[in-house]
């Protein structure tokens, strides 16, 4: 769920058909990948297992994962912490960055004041901040939660306002001579507009969020899929932190991938491609 | 009597970098119900300003626009504007267009279906009511600005050099629409083009604007029935009193060009 990757996508006459045979080649190289590695395993005295344990020892770890707790939960236990600690992060950062990024584009006195001191802030990485959000929260849901938001609140400003800012301007005119006032241009004209380019930003805060969640948790709390492979280091565990490791990159492309569909359902109209910002 | 649409001493001084600078000297043009009403000259002569001041787009910097001889207020649906870009809503439908001003004004429900119903069939475009505008020609997607800005039944249309961005053949092909709405429907219009023989063709009336800084230079009246009314453009441009006015027009506007 690199930003790459989170990326493409959108265009939807090109259709399924086409769309199957890049899949079976992606799903080729997923075997291969997998296949190389077990080989790279399976020959006695390449690879220790201790550094490297082979694809069956990890599935055998992750049934273990699944049924007894380690370090506290399941895997599904530390897997549902690290969703509900990413979940209020990104809802609070869209709740806010969404509209802040509406006033922005539609208030350019706000603009002035507000931009400097947010360019400022949006340059401190989401890390810099656990130190103090731990002084602050404990660590607690609470400390993740804000990391999560620090990592996604920019890309859900940004590329809010620069949707709606975006939007011909010709358009609203259209909208005044025919009657309509402020409210109802924002609501029938702009935002349907810009929802194609919230939405992109709205993925990208998603998967932020998420990385961010994952370093916060290597390093603070006591739960969590960070926690469970940082848990698996100190115990000496590779096949732990593999299966965490594969967790978070399966959980982060399914959400990418809910996004995703919600997106072309949301939005009918839309054909061509999303150009992100960030 | 009284005009539908009368701009009256309206002026526009933009401010630039070291003092002011005139873009419309004050200009006087009363537009009677039922009368189309052409604007034209070189670039630069200020009549999009002109436009989108009577549009109440943009304020004047001195005069006022009256519409029934009262002072007109803000943009809104009495006086509807079609765009050169189409400016159509890319999230709505055609009949979704059509229908927006009378949603916004809150008409009812089986009222709104009746005249969108109305206005597809008068433009041509029954069978594009549930395409969304990207799925559209030029052509047709003009011709769903057209209907959105009638379907609101406005005092007086504003078309801002609306066929400006069609191709040569679609750009006939509505103007001869648009001749023939015209003339069997009366609306109230001022229309902006670069085009000459579009200004004749569809006109009673032909404003000729001049530049640095505009004004109005001259108005030329073409007659109502003048003897190639009715016919389509390239038939009509073969009348000798066709091309008498064209060519009057069209000195006019040379004169302009070569003043630099």
């Amino acid at each position: 769920m690199s930003g790459a990757t989170a990326l493409s996508g959108g265009r939807r006459d090109s259709g399924i058909a086409a769309a199957r045979q890049p899949a079976l080649y992606g799903a080729a190289a997923i075997a291969t990948l997998l296949f190389a590695w077990w080989l790279a395993t399976a020959v006695p005295g390449l690879v220790p297992s201790r550094v490297l344990p082979s694809p069956l020892d990890v599935v055998a770890r992750f049934a273990a994962l699944i049924a007894d707790p380690f370090s506290g939960a399941t895997l599904f236990g530390h897997a549902l912490v690290s969703l509900q600690r990413w979940g209020i992060g990104v809802l609070v950062a869209i709740g806010l960055g969404v509209p802040l990024g509406i006033a922005l584009a539609w208030l350019p006195p706000l603009r002035a004041v507000v931009t400097p001191a947010f360019e400022l802030l949006r340059y401190i990485p989401p890390f810099a901040w656990v130190p103090i959000a731990v002084l602050w929260f404990g660590a607690s849901t609470t400390t993740q939660a804000v990391i999560v938001f620090i990592a996604a609140f920019p890309a859900c400003i940004i590329n809010t306002q620069l949707a709606v800012s975006g939007i011909d301007p010709i358009l609203a005119r259209a909208a005044r001579t025919l009657g309509a006032g402020s409210a109802t241009t924002l609501a029938r004209v702009v935002l349907p507009v810009a929802a194609p380019t919230i939405f992109t930003g709205l993925r990208i805060a998603f998967s932020n969020g998420w990385m961010a969640l994952v370093g916060a948790e290597l390093v603070v709390g006591k739960q969590g899929l960070g926690f469970l492979i940082s848990q698996g280091q100190i115990n000496d565990s590779a096949a732990t932190i593999l299966v965490g490791m594969t967790t978070i990159g399966v959980l982060g492309t399914l959400i990418d991938i809910v996004l995703q569909r919600a997106q072309r359902l949301a939005l009918p109209w839309r054909t061509d491609s999303v150009r992100p910002a960030e | 009597m009284i005009p539908k649409m009368e701009i009256r001493g309206v002026s526009k001084t933009f401010h630039a970098r070291g003092g002011t600078v005139a873009a419309l000297e004050p200009c006087d043009l009363a537009v009677a119900a039922g009368e189309f009403v052409t604007v034209v000259g070189p670039s630069g002569c200020g009549k999009s300003t002109l436009m989108m001041i009577a549009a109440g787009l943009e304020a004047p910097s001195t005069g006022e626009i009256l519409v029934d001889g009262k002072p007109a207020g803000p943009a809104g649906p009495r006086r509807t504007v079609v765009f050169q870009r189409f400016a159509l809503f890319p999230s709505e439908t055609v009949a979704e267009n059509i229908a927006f001003g009378l949603r916004v004004a809150k008409v009812a429900r089986a009222e709104i279906d009746q005249r969108v119903a109305e206005q597809l069939a008068l433009m041509g475009l029954d069978r594009f009511r549930d395409a969304y505008p990207h799925e559209l020609s030029g052509g047709m997607q003009q011709r769903v600005a057209i209907a959105r800005a009638l379907v609101v039944r406005p005092d007086i249309l504003l078309m801002d050099e609306p066929f400006g961005a069609l191709d040569a053949q679609t750009r006939t092909v509505l103007q001869e629409e648009v001749s023939r709405l015209q003339r069997e429907l009366h609306y109230t219009v001022l229309f902006i083009t670069h085009s000459v023989e579009e200004a004749v063709y569809l006109s009673d009336r032909v404003v000729v604007m001049s530049k640095g800084p505009g004004r109005i230079k001259r108005e030329i009246a073409v007659p109502r029935d003048a003897e190639w009314r009715g016919f389509e453009i390239e038939e009509s441009g073969t009348h000798a009193s066709f091309m008498q006015t064209k060519r009057e027009i069209w000195e006019l506007i040379r004169a302009e060009i070569v003043r630099q």
